[in-house]
């Protein structure tokens, strides 16, 4: 660096220190309302004494879940913006390639009160929709949990078991293999066709898919956020047809080009749900 | 005690090389390896990061969709918009919610509201002709709790708390949806009808008074976003506090 870089370096340190100033004084005159704001203090995965929770290293865990206490995610699992995973008196067992989607909390129940043990069993490859509650209860591999659910103590639910959005599940109910239930309580609607039953694996890959893009773009450095921000300002999206009248050709940079599977016109097979 | 506790540590900090954990947790490269899932190395448990010191980003970018905030819009620190989310002007998005624009767009319209914890999500096509993306029109009051996924809400509607909207339902101009109600895929709330349960049935007509309190509901919630939004200054000072940190655990900058 040079002098006059160290002097206006220097410069800048003053009028820096000038505003902080001016930042106190204005809190001060703010008085006893003022909030001063600190750093984020909310913790992604949390121990609770020695429950550790151990989530595999391909699995994406949102940066606002909440991952609490004994709690085990398979390969490929996607915890969601907002989830909470509170294994704090109890053991949670996601299983692989299973999505647990937005606001969604997983809870357990009594560890070793009057000998029963009620763990959250959560398998392979099953969608859990947004804001849908877990408590002490088993869902086995490539089931369908809908959207606002709440699944109570004990509740099992089946392979390929469906519950529909809103439904909630009575305390130790058994929910059988290819079966939807719905409604408060829940009862059994009809049951699920081939279809639908394809459709659920399929979900949760798509799923699975989605997650990686989130997790990439969650992971990302301040750097890249900001150098990110630059490209895309200068490759906004034009219309397309002013560019063809231009005889422009823009090329998409790597860094903003999203992988095919998300999209919906390039994914080898859409479904209903993504 | 406290005071010697912390110049003990202060002393074991200034040690550089028992520092390396430590500046891994805090520094935001350590993240950095997960970056491409196709390319780089995956990351291996030791590396995931426990405590992200920036906290959940608000605005996060997919691709080339940024979420759009108008100047006007309220939007709680804690809400993560995510892909292809525009909130227009007026607007506001409270506390918990997602909105998670990433296989189709979001829309929120002009002076409507998103209350606390609501889920907004788009699907890649409905099961009707609709298009499949989340469209919140104007003067819309969405209860807390409530999840909508690529549904069509016209103007001046009211949708109650913990109410689940599903693939391809359309809520028709003047209509209201009492708290906890569900509607199943593809389904139609026509205009001016008050509907309530899990599926949704239809209750009653709604009466001319109360449709026209409905543009009012929303607008009081304006003011109310209004007083929050005042609070928020346009630049957080939560830097200040970084640098603080990081010049306590010698981390250049």
């Amino acid at each position: 660096m040079g002098t006059l870089g160290r002097a206006i370096y220097s410069v800048g340190f003053w009028i820096r220190e000038t505003g902080q100033a001016l930042d106190r004084l204005g809190c001060r005159l703010q008085g006893n309302y003022y909030f001063q704001e600190q750093l984020s203090r909310h913790r992604t995965l949390m121990n609770v004494f020695d429950k550790v929770p151990n989530v595999h290293k391909d699995a994406f865990v949102a940066p606002s879940a909440s991952v609490i206490g004994d709690v085990q995610v398979g390969q490929g699992s996607s915890i969601w913006y907002g989830c909470v995973l509170r294994g704090d008196v109890n053991s949670i067992h996601v299983g692989s390639g299973t999505n647990i989607q937005d606001n969604s909390l997983v809870h357990v129940a009594k560890s070793n009160l009057t000998g029963k043990v009620l763990p959250t069993i959560i398998g392979d490859n099953v969608t859990v929709g947004h804001n849908a509650v877990l408590h002490g209860c088993t869902v086995e591999d490539e089931t369908f949990v809908g959207m606002g659910s709440v699944l109570l103590d004990g509740v099992v639910v089946e392979k390929h078991g469906m519950v529909a959005a809103g439904a909630l599940v009575r305390q130790n109910t058994r929910i059988p293999c290819g079966e939807v239930w719905g409604g408060n309580p829940a009862k059994f609607l009809r049951k699920l066709t081939d279809e639908e039953i394809a459709f659920i694996s399929q979900s949760a890959t798509n799923y699975a898919n989605l997650a990686q893009v989130h997790a990439a773009e969650n992971a990302k450095s301040f750097d890249e956020i900001e150098f990110e921000k630059v490209l895309r300002k200068k490759f906004a999206r034009r219309d397309e047809e002013y560019d063809s009248m231009l005889g422009v050709v823009r090329e998409v940079p790597q860094e903003l080009i999203l992988p095919d599977n998300i999209l919906p016109n390039k994914s080898p097979k859409p479904s209903q749900i993504g | 005690m406290a005071a010697a506790l912390a110049r003990l540590s202060r002393r074991t900090l200034a040690d550089p090389s028992r520092l390396v954990p430590l500046r891994r947790l805090l520094s935001a490269e350590a993240a950095a390896p997960a970056v491409s899932p196709a390319a780089g190395p995956p990351l291996t448990p030791s590396d995931r990061v426990k405590w992200d010191y920036r906290g959940q980003r608000r605005i996060i970018p997919l691709g080339q969709w940024v979420p759009n905030i108008a100047v006007d819009a309220y939007v709680a620190p804690n809400v993560v918009l995510a892909g292809q989310v525009t909130v227009c002007d007026g607007a506001s998005v409270w506390n918990g919610a997602v909105l998670r624009g990433d296989l189709n767009k979001i829309t929120v319209g002009f002076c409507s509201n998103v209350q606390e914890r609501c889920v907004l999500h788009a699907a890649w096509k409905s099961p009707t002709g609709l298009p499949a993306e989340t469209l919140v029109e104007r003067y819309v009051t969405l209860g807390a709790y409530s999840l909508l996924r690529s549904c069509t809400i016209e103007p001046e509607c009211i949708i109650g708390q913990h109410s689940i909207l599903m693939e391809g339902s359309l809520v028709e101009t003047n209509s209201i949806l009492e708290s906890g109600s569900v509607l199943p895929p593809g389904r139609r709330i026509p205009t001016g009808e008050l509907w309530a349960g899990n599926p949704a049935r239809f209750v009653r007509k709604l009466t001319h008074e109360e449709i026209l309190e409905i543009p009012k509901l929303a607008v009081a919630i304006n003011d109310l976003m209004q007083s929050h939004f005042s609070e928020f200054l346009p630049y957080s000072t939560v830097y200040l506090e970084v640098e603080k940190m990081k010049k306590a655990l010698n981390i250049s900058l």
